[in-house]
Formats: C-alpha cells, sequence, structure tokens
C-alpha cells in the first residue's frame, strides 16, 4: 500500500505537488478526458480538480478510506458539477446514439489498484450483463440516463432502476456500508 | 432521529445517485439537502464511495499521463492557490495551528510573499486595474440609485444571530426600479472556494421559510465594499434583509445556520 501524500500536501511540502501529479494525475485526467466535452473543457477541468484537492488535502483521513478514493470522490464531484452547468446551456447536437461505439472499460491491473478498487473490479464481475452496461455508460463514459434508455431501447424508468440496483447491489457487495458506518464515514 | 420511512429512504437514494451520476437540477439540489438535514449523515457517502471506488477500477492513468503543458501550469497554480487566505470568523486558525502554518508552509509563505510583492511592484506602476473601477462604478450606481428614487428603502445592517464582530453597513433597495445596493465595511473577507456570503430579501407576499434570493457574492476587502443586489424574484415588499454564510455557489435553502447580518425595514 502506497504512503498518501496529501498529508505532506497538507503541510506545505513542495515536492509533494510533484509527487502529487505523478501519482494522480493519470487518474484524474483520464476522468477528466471521459466526462468532458471536449479536449479544452477537460484541461480545465483538470485544474480545478487539482485546485480542490489542494485546498482539501487536510481533509484526507487514511483510516477511513483509500488516498486514491479520495481524489477520485473531489474529481468527479468536480465534473459533474460542470456537467451539470454545461447542460443549463446546451448547444445544439444531432446524435444517433445506434452510430455511436462506447467501448467497454478495461479494468486497471490489480496490481496498480488500491484495496477499494480491487474489490469494486470483483463486485462488478457479479452483476447481470444489463445492470452492468448501464453502469458502464453512465459512470464510464458519463451518458445522462435520457441518452442510456435510447442507447439500450430500454425505457428511462428502466434504466433508473437498473442503475439503483446495480450500486445497491455494490455497495452491499463492497460492504463499504457496514465498514463506513463503524468508522464515523468518510471526512469531505 | 427517526427511522426514516421508505419511500423517503428510497427517494434519498434516487437522489443520492442523480447527483454522483448527472448532477441535479435546483429542485432537485433543493430536495436533496432537504433530505441531508434529516437523513444519516453517513448514508450521504455510501454510493459515492461506491462510484469512485468503480471510477479507480476503471481508470486507466498508464495510458492516458497527463499532458505536460497541462502538468506545467497545474505545478504553478499550485504554488499561486496555496497562498495562506483569510479566513471567516469561525474559521480562525489556533494558537497551534498558526504555529503549524508559520514552521510548515514556511516555504510557500515566502513564495506566496514574492509573488505578492512582484504582483504590488507592477501594481505600482500601472493604471487602476478594473476592480477598483468595478468597484468605484458600484459607488456611483448607488449614489444616481439613491439620488433618483423616490420609493428608496434604507435600513442599517444589525448584528444576526451569529454576528461578525466589527461589522456595518446599510441598504438599499428600490421597489420601483427593483435594484439596490449592499455596503459592508469589516464584515470578514471570505474564501470563495471554502464559503461564500448569500443575501435573502424577505417579501411580505412570499413564505418567511422561502425568502428570495439575493445573489451570492464575496468579500474582497475589509474597506469599505459596495455589492449590488440581484435578487432572482421580483421583489414587492421587502421587510427583512438577511445575509448568510453558504457553500461555494450558495443554495437553494439556507438552514441559516450561520446568519451574521439582518438589516430591518421599519
Amino acid at each position: 500500500m502506497q504512503v498518501p501524500i496529501l498529508p505532506r500536501v497538507a503541510r506545505g511540502e513542495t515536492n509533494a505537488i510533484d509527487e502529487c501529479l505523478d501519482r494522480y494525475g493519470g487518474l484524474i485526467w483520464s476522468l477528466a478526458c471521459r466526462l468532458s466535452p471536449s479536449t479544452s473543457d477537460a484541461e480545465d477541468a483538470v485544474q480545478e480538480i487539482f485546485v480542490d484537492l489542494w485546498r482539501n488535502a487536510d481533509r484526507f483521513r487514511e483510516d477511513l478510506g483509500s488516498e486514491v478514493t479520495f481524489v477520485s470522490i473531489l474529481a468527479r464531484r468536480r465534473l459533474i458539477d460542470r456537467q451539470r452547468k454545461l447542460r443549463r446551456n446546451p448547444e445544439p447536437q444531432s446524435i444517433d446514439e445506434t452510430d455511436v461505439e462506447y467501448p467497454t472499460p478495461i479494468p486497471s491491473r490489480q496490481i496498480e489498484l488500491a484495496e477499494d478498487g480491487v474489490r469494486a473490479t470483483a463486485c462488478l464481475e457479479k452483476l447481470r450483463q444489463n445492470e452492468r452496461e448501464v453502469l458502464e455508460l453512465s459512470i464510464y463514459h458519463g451518458l445522462a440516463q435520457s441518452r442510456i434508455a435510447e442507447r439500450t431501447g430500454v425505457p428511462l424508468g428502466t434504466v433508473k432502476t437498473l442503475i439503483r440496483r446495480a450500486l445497491t447491489q455494490l455497495r452491499t457487495c463492497m460492504q463499504v456500508g457496514s465498514r463506513l458506518h463503524a468508522e464515523g464515514g468518510v471526512q469531505l | 432521529m427517526s427511522i426514516p420511512g421508505k419511500p423517503d429512504a428510497d427517494r434519498w437514494e434516487e437522489l443520492q445517485i442523480t447527483r454522483l451520476l448527472f448532477g441535479l437540477s435546483l429542485e432537485e439540489q433543493a430536495e436533496y439537502d432537504e433530505f441531508a438535514q434529516k437523513m444519516p449523515a453517513e448514508t450521504s457517502e455510501f454510493f459515492e464511495q461506491v462510484v469512485a471506488s468503480i471510477d479507480v477500477a476503471w481508470s486507466d492513468p498508464k495510458s492516458m499521463p497527463l499532458p505536460e503543458h497541462l502538468r506545467e501550469t497545474i505545478r504553478l497554480r499550485a504554488l499561486k492557490e496555496l497562498t495562506p487566505q483569510a479566513s471567516l470568523p469561525g474559521d480562525k486558525p489556533t494558537v497551534a495551528s498558526v504555529v503549524t502554518v508559520r514552521s510548515s508552509r514556511l516555504p510557500w509563505v515566502i513564495t506566496a510573499a514574492c509573488m505578492a510583492l512582484t504582483v504590488l511592484t507592477i501594481a505600482s506602476t500601472r493604471p487602476i486595474g478594473p476592480v477598483e473601477e468595478v468597484s468605484r462604478d458600484a459607488a456611483q450606481l448607488r449614489a444616481e440609485l439613491i439620488s433618483a428614487a423616490k420609493d428608496l428603502v434604507r435600513v442599517k445592517w444589525s448584528d444576526g444571530p451569529t454576528p461578525i464582530s466589527g461589522a456595518e453597513g446599510d441598504v438599499v433597495w428600490s421597489p420601483s426600479q427593483q435594484q439596490g445596493y449592499m455596503r459592508f465595511r469589516g464584515l470578514a473577507v471570505n474564501v470563495p472556494t471554502v464559503q461564500q456570503y448569500q443575501l435573502w430579501i424577505f417579501d411580505k407576499n412570499q413564505s418567511d421559510k422561502t425568502p428570495i434570493d439575493g445573489g451570492v457574492f464575496d468579500i474582497i476587502s475589509d474597506q469599505e465594499v459596495i455589492i449590488p443586489i440581484q435578487a432572482k424574484l421580483r421583489v414587492q415588499e421587502a421587510y427583512l434583509f438577511a445575509i448568510t454564510i453558504e457553500k461555494p455557489g450558495g443554495v437553494v435553502v439556507s438552514s441559516r445556520e450561520r446568519l451574521p447580518l439582518v438589516a430591518t425595514v421599519n
């Protein structure tokens, strides 16, 4: 298990900045590219995420979860917030979902994953195909629910049900709930 | 707290998932905030942890390294962003934390001081900057409103339930023009990424549970600051103006936990 960097960032150690960029730059960049409408938007998002990270570094609690998950939570919050703002000013677009390719994500190699990631990979394997598919389209590809419905040919209500059922199963499988409850919740 | 009913629990889960994967609309955000106050705190973190773990599992950092130019930009910005910032009351550092900042953040403090000195040097040789111009415009517009509006309401700020020592100023508002300005002196400078001030306008034709959002704003100086009011709805007959401290971007419904200033219309 890697030694956390964020406590050093919080203490103001400048060399921790470089280490943080080395360790999490790729993760955040890949997330931003997936969940942003353009490369320039992804670049803006990554900068904002790192600023969030510097400013919230002192909130990371090693006893409540892995550092990479903490980073991922911050990144997703920022990216979804940006998506939400963009949706308020939507640009006209014409997308025929049947023509778009959405490749299945390839899990990171086990050796590179933190414990949470390993557990998530194992639990994802237990989902039904249609449950996993809606999670891939929503979490990995960042599609809106209506586009997932269009893509899969499944009614919108069913899409919502599938996503919720899949996440509930994952939550149970990963035993996040009981662990977090026992430890008093994630401090973010 | 009582155990939440099943319909509530279902809706709470639905909102959490929507927030995580798709983002919430303003209405949903208001509903979410309401639920968040009554639901056990830990329940709001379960799904977030799960989704973050999946993000990690499906990420591909090795084949998508951070572009070098972006990395350098972020490095430089880190030095700039990590400078010590002013805090709001209630966030005052303890003696221990001040000592920690002085010792461990010394390299950044020095860097920040150098950068600040550079900025000051540049500023002193340049014409008046845009920030000052905006401030002067607001003062001028306020003065024009005061002289022109026949129905002007003018009230002084007084301490709210969670006062900020030394803060003073007033509010001017014209119902016919639907325009107004807040003036502050001594109100604590906020860090916009941590918390912001928000104005609420209580209208006699509106429930006091749903005051009108008067806009989110920042205080950038402890000297006199004038902020234009940006009411989101038409204000018919204001009877109270209130300032709360909220998360960045403000809220749709305030918990009113931090309410430093009020101005009551007689």
